[in-house]
């Protein structure tokens, strides 16, 4: 068998064995999520360092690796179908180190530890193998077996009174999200009547489905998946469910579920619906402005932490969206690199904003004050996480960043100015507002008590900041993964750019 | 070891050390405040040494990148995609040697003042790590062989003056101050890299060896690589950050704000010379000449002496960046040199004074210092005196070559920039005189006493630079003209340079009587009743500080607010409760399953689960 097989496997089998423990053995249930996502991380990392995709041009298997196949029901030409390319290699690392930390930062749950870390497991299996399945039906089955906890978790175990309209707004969102990629992925199997992905993106170009119905697919694919990774004007779900969701819970949907959408969008509707992606790419390369500008212009009224990430969460997709939207080959590239940056960012972000709810009992950034000093290796972090969100170089994202500007610079120059005006001027404003009124400044004399992370509780922070730091400095580490899947990548950009 | 070996080990010497010693003091070296003083000290001094080694056996050298395939870089790609190249190389020129070691020189002189200045902060250990980043950062920027490269350093220059300038962050002026300062290089920077995109979708490469090259880009690419320049080097109508920077301590005032990090501006536009057309060196010189000239009106009317020394930096880099735009970048590199030994001093002398009188440095409350403190007195009048082009002094020299420049290039900033030096000449008799002459007016002033040796040493090493830099027996000025030598158009002729020196000379000797005169054993300040509004405009800073903060609610805050209004209220409010019939649809159908059993959600997750294993299996 594969080690993906494992590596998505690992965790939902923990959950199923954790459902037959008694739930008064409450240090089973956080130790057992925490090492079965360690499980995980080392296959994860295995296959990072293994990663070496078959060069065969007339296989079907050409730039994947580690495939698994088996029939699961032949008659719905479904089928188990699981490997990894230059892209998705990176989103299974990303996803299983934010797995790991968000299991390690599970320690504020106090209530029905149980079904919590069974529902963490499920979400960490579903979206880790949903980023491997090359079959489009297990992609979209696996991936709504990580999205169902989230709304569970934030109506259960969620913070402020808000939560219930939360989980409610946030499930109406969703599923309708879910549901028109759905049709839009139904329609792309009658016509070829078959989900395995490679085979179908094989056959698109000799038997393209009309442009019509590309147009139509493509317009609910983009809608669809872009309501999961809240595309503007579809995003106000996002800020309200990340802050009224548990710490893990935050970090795992901003962090990596999120992320499904956008690799779906390039995974499956850009190599299959070029004439699609013609009609409606233009379309989308003026809506992320509304992410970029208009989110990041939201994110710089707000006064509470969770509010004001989960809006700069938001805006930052847009760079993703405009990356998508450039068609280049350096734009796309550039778009993975921010998502696995985004991804590690935003796990550290909200796991560092629940670190400072759970002592503080308020995210209210105008009672809070001169938090660097009582909360000095927090502080910093925060401060680093702020940074990096602001595009520092040193940092993923800023590598990421950079590379959609050069890529998108030639195709969209105007979109592109304006964008780097919201990266830079605008996310500065808001990250660093955030700096001033929590780090900075003097203390409060009502200041609520809190304390800095303790001992090995730092261990999840570490791991994440390292990683951005690691890609900031060394992006290449993600590029010549990427270059890997650069003759599909081009591919795509050529069938986009004909005639 | 080859000489091209020599070079790039020596260089990544100066580059990493201050990196490697901000890094250990970050990961632990910080529990001992010795140990990090000692760290960052031992980097800087060693680059110093490095720097001093490649400028003497190089700097006769023709200038050349060292390319990513030689010995200790080899394979060192930072990102390469397509055409989009970036390598992670040095180029190391004379120029690049020259600023290493101004930027090394002042960054040892200005830790070694630090470790008794800074003696008693609980921030020492963070402090002296700001400093060693902060040289990594503004190294890079010196050896950077690549646009993007160059960026990259730009922005790190900016987040570790940002987290120096607030390093007392408790105080709510130096968290503002270092936000200010940040977001404001940040809109420099905007247009730094819009530049840099146009360059490269124009010549297709980012490299600066290669980039030389080609020659020109447009105009608009050029004057947008110049917004960077722009928002580092405080030029109008980005300067406003500079005068605010000043809450930083003391020290960094002298490094950053003063000697190195406002002047890569001036570096970056003479090491990229070759960008710029000829109209765009036209707006280039005329924003320094405004600069200038506000900076210098504005100078004459503070009486923070920090504020003083800050807007007196504004006014010459003004100066400097006229001089690129008249043409010269040999006269701008000649005073940024001569420029970054006066000021450290200057700030230097600033900070011995604050020090020995409980950090106070309203002027007015000064006075009476020559006596209290005769060693740190003699080295501010040598600063102040440099910094007024007084004959034979370092700043003499280079500001007759920036003169001579304008006479040549542009005969209206020749005039202004006489006004200038005349002015500056002005405001630092004021200075010396106010600060260190008449009676002790307060108590922190009678009582103030001389400062430690850690603290005189560098000063005094700083004077003797002050006075000789500009020595012709020096060579630094025929060194610059000769390593910038192609970029010169205008030949300066005798006539010029000696119209510059009769100008310079007297300008300067004039303001300083002129200070003699009003500021001679006063009490008050006599010039708001000699000019009125012109010295509360002086003293406002000719409100841009408001107008940009009226600006920002106009603009940016407003649609902040509208965006946050319209998507609470709009997007979020109606377009989700306004289908409310759909949801409430929804809602009956949902609350079927949703039974708010926890086990039940468990169970059906794991039947589904169950359902496709069994598929899957059989």
């Amino acid at each position: 068998m594969s080690p993906l097989t494992y590596i998505f496997g690992w965790p939902i089998l923990m959950a199923l064995v954790l459902m037959a423990v008694p739930r008064e053995n409450r240090a089973v249930f956080r130790w057992g999520a925490i090492l079965a996502t360690l499980g995980s991380l080392v296959l994860a990392l295995f296959v990072f360092v293994k990663f070496a995709p078959a060069n065969d041009p007339t296989s079907i298997n050409h730039g994947y690796a580690f495939v698994q196949t088996a029939d699961w029901i032949p008659s719905l030409g479904i089928s188990f179908h699981v490997g990894v390319d230059g892209v998705s290699v990176l989103l299974v690392l990303m996803a299983a180190i934010v797995s790991f930390a968000a299991a390690c930062c599970a320690g504020g749950i106090k209530a029905r530890e149980k079904e919590f870390a069974i529902l963490l497991l499920l979400m960490t299996g579903g979206i880790l193998g949903a980023f491997m399945a090359l079959d489009i039906f297990l992609m979209y089955f696996l991936h709504e077996l990580a999205l169902i906890p989230t709304f569970i978790m934030i109506g259960v175990w969620g913070r402020g009174e808000n939560r219930e309209f939360a989980a409610y707004k946030t499930t109406l969102y969703l599923s309708l999200g879910a549901l028109l990629a759905l049709v839009g992925l139904i329609m792309i199997y009658l016509h070829y009547e078959t989900f395995n992905l490679p085979e179908i993106i094989h056959r698109a170009q000799s038997e393209p489905m009309t442009t019509g119905q590309q147009g139509l697919v493509f317009a609910l694919l983009m809608f669809g998946l872009g309501i999961l990774v809240g595309l503007w004007p579809f995003h106000t779900w996002a800020p309200l469910a990340y802050g009224a969701a548990p710490t893990s819970t935050a970090m795992m949907h901003a962090g990596v579920i999120k992320k499904f959408g956008l690799f779906m969008l390039i995974r499956v509707a850009l190599p299959i619906l070029p004439d699609g992606a013609q009609q409606w790419l233009p379309v989308l390369a003026w809506l992320c402005l509304g992410n970029l500008l208009y989110c990041g212009l939201v994110a710089m009224r707000q006064r509470d932490l969770n509010q004001l990430l989960g809006n700069a969460s938001v805006a930052h997709m847009g760079f993703v969206f405009l990356g998508i939207a450039s068609m280049t080959l350096i734009g796309l590239t550039g778009a993975v690199m921010v998502m696995v940056a985004h991804g590690l960012l935003a796990a550290l972000a909200f796991a560092l904003s629940g670190h400072l709810h759970h002592q503080a009992r308020t995210l209210d950034m105008d009672k809070l004050g001169g938090l660097l000093t009582v909360m000095p290796f927090w502080g910093t972090l925060l401060l680093m996480a702020l940074l990096a969100g602001c595009g520092l170089p040193g940092f993923a994202n800023f590598a990421g960043e950079i590379t959609v500007f050069f890529g998108a610079w030639k195709t969209l120059p105007l979109i592109t100015g304006i964008a780097a005006w919201a990266a830079l001027v605008i996310g500065a404003v808001y990250m660093l507002r955030a700096a001033r009124k929590l780090l900075h400044g003097p203390r409060a004399d009502d200041a609520p008590h809190t304390e800095d992370i303790p001992g090995w509780h730092k261990l999840p922070f570490i791991i994440l900041l390292g990683a951005l730091l690691l890609f900031g400095f060394a992006p290449k580490l993600l590029t010549e993964k990427i270059e890997t899947a650069r003759e599909s990548l081009e591919h795509v950009v050529e069938l986009y750019n004909r005639k | 070891m080859t000489d091209s070996e020599l070079k790039l080990t020596l260089a990544m010497v100066v580059l990493f050390l201050p990196l490697l010693a901000a890094v250990s003091i970050g990961l632990g070296a910080r529990r001992w405040r010795g140990l990090s003083a000692g760290l960052s000290l031992g980097a800087s001094a060693i680059a110093f040494v490095c720097s001093l080694i490649l400028f003497i056996k190089f700097h006769g050298a023709p200038s050349g990148i060292v390319p990513a395939t030689d010995a200790a870089f080899n394979g060192i790609q930072w990102l390469h995609l397509g055409d989009f190249k970036v390598d992670f190389a040095a180029l190391i020129d004379p120029l690049s040697l020259l600023m290493l070691l101004i930027v090394t020189t002042v960054g040892t002189l200005v830790q070694v003042f630090s470790l008794a200045y800074m003696k008693t902060d609980a921030g020492y250990s963070r402090y002296f790590a700001g400093l060693s980043l902060f040289l990594f950062s503004m190294l890079g920027i010196v050896l950077a062989s690549n646009l993007l490269l160059l960026f990259i350093f730009w922005e790190l220059v900016g987040v570790s003056s940002y987290l120096l300038i607030s390093h007392w962050f408790e105080k709510p002026a130096a968290a503002d101050a270092g936000k200010k300062a940040f977001i404001t290089n940040r809109i420099g920077d905007f247009g730094f890299l819009i530049g840099i995109l146009f360059v490269w979708q124009l010549h297709g490469t980012l490299d600066i060896i290669a980039l030389a090259d080609m020659g020109a880009v447009t105009t608009t690419a050029g004057l947008l690589i110049f917004c960077g320049a722009m928002g580092k080097s405080a030029q109008f109508p980005l300067h406003v950050w500079l005068p605010d920077a000043m809450e930083g301590p003391t020290p960094v005032s002298a490094l950053i704000h003063a000697a190195t990090m406002v002047a890569a501006g001036v570096y970056m536009l003479c090491k990229l010379f070759f960008l710029f057309t000829a109209d765009a060196l036209v707006i280039i010189s005329w924003v320094g000449g405004i600069t200038a000239l506000l900076a210098a009106l504005m100078a004459i009317q503070q009486n923070d002496i920090k504020r003083i020394l800050a807007y007196s930096t504004l006014s010459q880099l003004g100066y400097m960046v006229m001089a690129v735009g008249c043409a010269g970048p040999a006269a701008s590199l000649f005073h940024l040199t001569t420029h970054a030994a006066f000021k450290a001093l200057l700030f230097l002398g600033a900070g011995a004074v604050i020090y020995s009188c409980h950090h106070e440095q309203d002027i007015w409350k000064l006075g009476g210092l020559r006596k209290k403190l005769p060693l740190t007195y003699r080295a501010f009048v040598i600063g102040a005196l440099a910094l007024a082009g007084f004959p034979l002094m370092s700043g003499f020299f280079s500001k007759d070559a920036i003169l001579a420049q304008a006479f040549v290039a542009n005969q209206p900033l020749f005039y202004l920039g006489v006004v200038v030096a005349l002015l500056t000449s002005f405001y630092m008799m004021r200075c010396v005189l106010v600060a260190f002459h008449g009676d002790a007016r307060s108590e922190a002033a009678k009582e103030a006493h001389e400062t430690p040796g850690e603290m005189i040493g560098p000063l005094l090493i700083l004077s003797a630079l002050s006075i000789g830099l500009g020595w012709h027996y020096f060579g630094l000025s025929n060194f610059l003209i000769k390593v910038s030598g192609a970029v010169i158009p205008n030949e300066i002729t005798h006539s010029a340079k000696l119209t510059a020196m009769i100008a310079g000379t007297a300008a300067s000797l004039t303001g300083l009587f002129l200070g003699w005169m009003a500021y001679r054993g006063v009490k008050q300040d006599p010039l708001p009743a000699m000019l009125g509004a012109l010295a509360r405009g002086m003293r406002d800073k000719f409100y841009f500080d408001e107008l940009y903060a009226g600006l920002n609610q106009w603009t940016q805050e407003r649609l902040s607010h509208y965006a946050a209004w319209f998507d609470r209220w709009i997007i979020g409010g109606l377009a989700v409760r306004g289908t409310s019939g759909a949801v409430d649809l929804t809602g009956c159908l949902l609350r079927l399953v949703q039974s708010g059993n926890l086990q039940t959600y468990a169970l059906l997750l794991a039947l589904g689960l169950l359902v496709m294993l069994t598929f899957f299996l059989f």
